[in-house]
């Protein structure tokens, strides 16, 4: 499942992050990662920007950005 | 006396400034990296038998750097000469942090983890093993809080223990198969004469597979290069079956991450989760609410701006003008006397008035950006911010942009995209920024009722931001296209903000504005001055004398010496120049003085106050003279006004703006077009307010 389509306060696990350097470095020094636990906390009305944790840390990033993390779901 | 330079690394948001702050004994000197107008902090202390110097380096997410600054710190790291690196960690973010610190390790270098915040991890009931973590990376690791003192000294302390260490041990190794092709690699890059350690050609092997073209670049003009290039190229392939991913950069980035991960579980003990934010956030970014709860911060903020700004003003203002009556009276007559009491006293003044003013707009953009609110802003903003061609990052600038616009031009540098940057930085002007506060606030109390006057200064803000929206849509439309950058921010966590160090911000700011009320502010008014009152037509003043001579009534004598006074100002300099350009201004209302304010306000737009001060007090020959409000409410009316205000938000920032904006772009182009449009646009929408106003018969 996409990032992006996650409901707020599921989590789940990194699968893969297709994004283009430079942006993949970027997403990987805020610790979005293959194996990394994510949670999507909110995202705005249309969702176009949305508010994740990863391993403690909260990032903001866009749709384009959300589509483009592929995220397995864990059953809490 | 020993020398050791250290460099200070760290993502952004660790706490190195403060930890720089709360070094005792320490001397801060702030200046600018060689070339880019990055800050530079430096500071140099004595302890024991040794010099040190601490060289504070932009925070850097990693060392695949991403924006210019983060390349200004990577550029450092790789080409300066330094002894130890001391590497600041937030405790709170640790295994994050740690992929920053296993890129540094590549290089085997003499360094130090200081892991910063640590109360507030401790707080929450976690604990972190600093022995273990040291024995694991092989390096010394401090628990440190700058907040409250705690572990200080020790950084020093292990500073001095690592620089006289013999032996740097490497401790952390990858996957075996990476540390195969790593050796391999090695190999051909020490045949280079420029390689001389094997802890050099690690570390440029592991940048290479990562793809780094800052290294690329460096190994490219070497002999062995083509060699390299043919194994390298084998490597990655090997490495990409072997794991069965897309990049070998890829590969390094997981490997990494499991490593932090590993670390954080065996020395750290995690704090319960802290919630504050969590329930914080769950307001102040609801996708309903949050919008509406921002634009009523934006409005209360510039509610207080005026409401509590204006409160001394008046006080002010009288004490200003009973100081420069009784100064008059004791100095002795002449040129001196005049060009004090009634150039530059009244003129300094007309701008120190507005000193509450400021520093309230400073201390609300201050607390926005240390509460953590500017990221939750920026992340509320983005959506909207995109429609108009631009991201939510580039919010930050255009807040700062409401304090001065020079840092805010700086500010801009987080936006990677140079499109994106420049979009921004040439609608930034269109955030109004303190400077033009004191014009504004000036302009609405004369012309508009006090019930109203936060209302009209939120909407002259609004629209000044709206205007910067509107512009950057179409400057993406027709100058740049493409799209827009990706958006990808942290968000920090909420934190309550430092007294101390909103009070020193306050206090720096505060002294600042003086400092330019008394020297640049006081001799732009001197000249104007200067400017105003030479030279005299003594024909034409002995014309008057003997009018004024013979005149019957008091009225008379006074409605003469206003004539007197006013034809000597059109006589004058100024005069002569503001006739010249009067045409210029004329369509939108303006009459010369009006237009010579106007140009005075390209020097700093606080003297558009000061120069009217100056301007309309000399054709008032009253001695126990009204204030500037009501001269104004008879010289200019209220759609003047109002073209006056559009011009002031429109047109060209001062020239320390703009002398930072033309260091920040090289291209000559853009400084001629961000030199020029702003003017054009300014005319243009001023003329057409002007004439609605007066074809609605204002």
């Amino acid at each position: 499942m996409k990032l992006s389509q996650m409901h707020i306060g599921q989590s789940g696990i990194i699968r893969k992050v297709r994004a283009n350097e430079p942006i993949k470095g970027r997403l990987f020094a805020m610790g979005i990662t293959k194996g990394n636990r994510i949670t999507l906390l909110d995202h705005t009305l249309k969702k176009e920007t949305f508010e994740v944790d990863v391993e403690g840390t909260r990032v903001a990033l866009r749709k384009e950005e959300a589509d483009a993390i592929e995220v397995e779901d864990e059953k809490d | 006396m020993k020398k050791i330079r250290a460099v200070m690394v760290g993502q952004p948001n660790v706490g190195k400034s403060s930890i720089i702050n709360a070094l005792t004994n320490a001397r801060l000197h702030v200046g600018n990296f060689a070339g880019v107008t990055v800050e530079k902090k430096e500071v140099t202390l004595t302890y024991k038998e040794y010099d040190i110097d601490i060289v504070d380096l932009p925070g850097i997410y990693s060392l695949n750097a991403y924006t210019p600054e983060e390349q200004v710190s990577k550029n450092y790291l790789l080409d300066e000469s330094y002894d130890v690196i001391i590497n600041v960690v937030d405790a709170n973010v640790l295994q994050r942090n740690l992929i920053l610190t296993l890129q540094l390790l590549d290089m085997n270098p003499k360094m130090i983890l200081v892991i910063n915040m640590i109360d507030e991890v401790e707080k929450q009931g976690g604990m972190i093993d600093a022995v273990k973590l040291s024995e694991l990376i092989g390096r010394p690791v401090v628990l440190a809080s700058a907040k409250e003192r705690r572990g200080v000294e020790d950084i020093i302390e292990m500073l001095i223990d690592e620089f006289e260490r013999p032996d740097r041990q490497r401790k952390i190794y990858y996957d075996e198969r990476i540390e195969e092709e790593i050796e391999r690699l090695s190999e051909i890059l020490l045949k280079s004469p420029k390689f001389i350690s094997a802890d050099m050609a690690r570390f440029f092997v592991v940048r290479l597979l990562e793809k780094d073209p800052d290294i690329y670049k460096i190994v490219h003009d070497l002999p062995i290069f083509l060699e390299l290039h043919e194994e390298l190229g084998k490597s990655i392939h090997r490495l990409k079956l072997g794991f069965d991913e897309e990049s070998a950069a890829d590969i390094i980035a997981n490997e990494r991450n499991a490593i932090a991960k590993s670390l954080v579980m065996q020395c750290m003990q995690a704090p319960k989760k802290a919630s504050l934010t969590d329930k914080i956030d769950k307001i102040l970014i609801h996708p309903i609410f949050g919008l509406p709860i921002f634009l009523f911060f934006m409005w209360g903020l510039f509610q207080l701006t005026f409401e509590i700004g204006s409160l001394p003003v008046d006080y002010l203002d009288a004490t200003f003008t009973n100081f420069a009556n009784w100064l008059k009276q004791i100095l002795p007559p002449g040129d001196i006397n005049a060009i004090i009491t009634d150039g530059i006293v009244p003129a300094v003044g007309s701008v120190i008035m507005f000193l509450p003013n400021i520093l309230i707009l400073f201390l609300g953009i201050n607390l926005l950006e240390q509460t953590g609110y500017m990221a939750r802003a920026a992340f509320l903003l983005d959506g909207f911010l995109k429609k108009f061609g631009l991201q939510g990052k580039a919010f930050i600038p255009l807040v700062s942009g409401f304090g001065c616009t020079v840092p805010a031009y700086m500010a801009a540098r987080t936006l990677k995209n140079p499109k994106d940057r420049l979009i921004t930085m040439l609608v930034l002007g269109f955030m109004n920024c303190s400077a033009r506060l004191p014009v504004y606030v000036l302009l609405i109390a004369a012309f508009f009722p006090t019930t109203n006057a936060g209302n009209v200064l939120f909407a002259i803000y609004i629209s000044g931001a709206i205007l910067g929206l509107i512009v950057a849509k179409i400057l993406r439309i027709v100058l740049f296209k493409g799209e827009p950058e990706p958006f990808v921010m942290e968000m920090p966590p909420y934190r309550f903000p430092s007294l101390k160090a909103l009070g020193m911000e306050l206090w720096l700011k505060a002294k600042l504005f003086l400092k330019k009320a008394g020297t640049f502010i006081a001799g732009a008014a001197m000249i104007i001055w200067f400017l105003s009152n030479f030279p005299h037509n003594p024909q034409l003043i002995k014309q008057y004398e003997q009018k004024i001579a013979q005149a019957q009534t008091k009225e008379q004598k006074v409605a003469l010496e206003n004539e007197l006074a006013a034809k000597n100002l059109e006589y004058s300099f100024i005069g002569r120049i503001g006739k010249m350009i009067e045409p210029v201004f004329a369509p939108l209302g303006f009459d010369w003085r009006l237009s010579v304010a106007t140009i005075s306000g390209l020097a700093a737009k606080e003297v558009v106050v000061s120069t009217l001060a100056t301007l309309y007090a000399v054709g008032d020959a009253d001695e126990k003279s009204s204030t500037l409000i009501e001269r104004l409410r008879q010289n200019i009316d209220f759609k003047t006004a109002i073209a006056l205000i559009v011009i002031i938000m429109i047109y060209s920032p001062c020239v320390a703006a703009m002398s930072t904006f033309y260091a920040e772009v090289p291209r000559w182009a853009w400084r001629a077009f961000y030199t020029i449009y702003p003017n054009v646009l300014a005319w243009l929408l001023a003329y057409s307010v002007y004439n609605i106003l007066a074809l609605l018969g204002y």
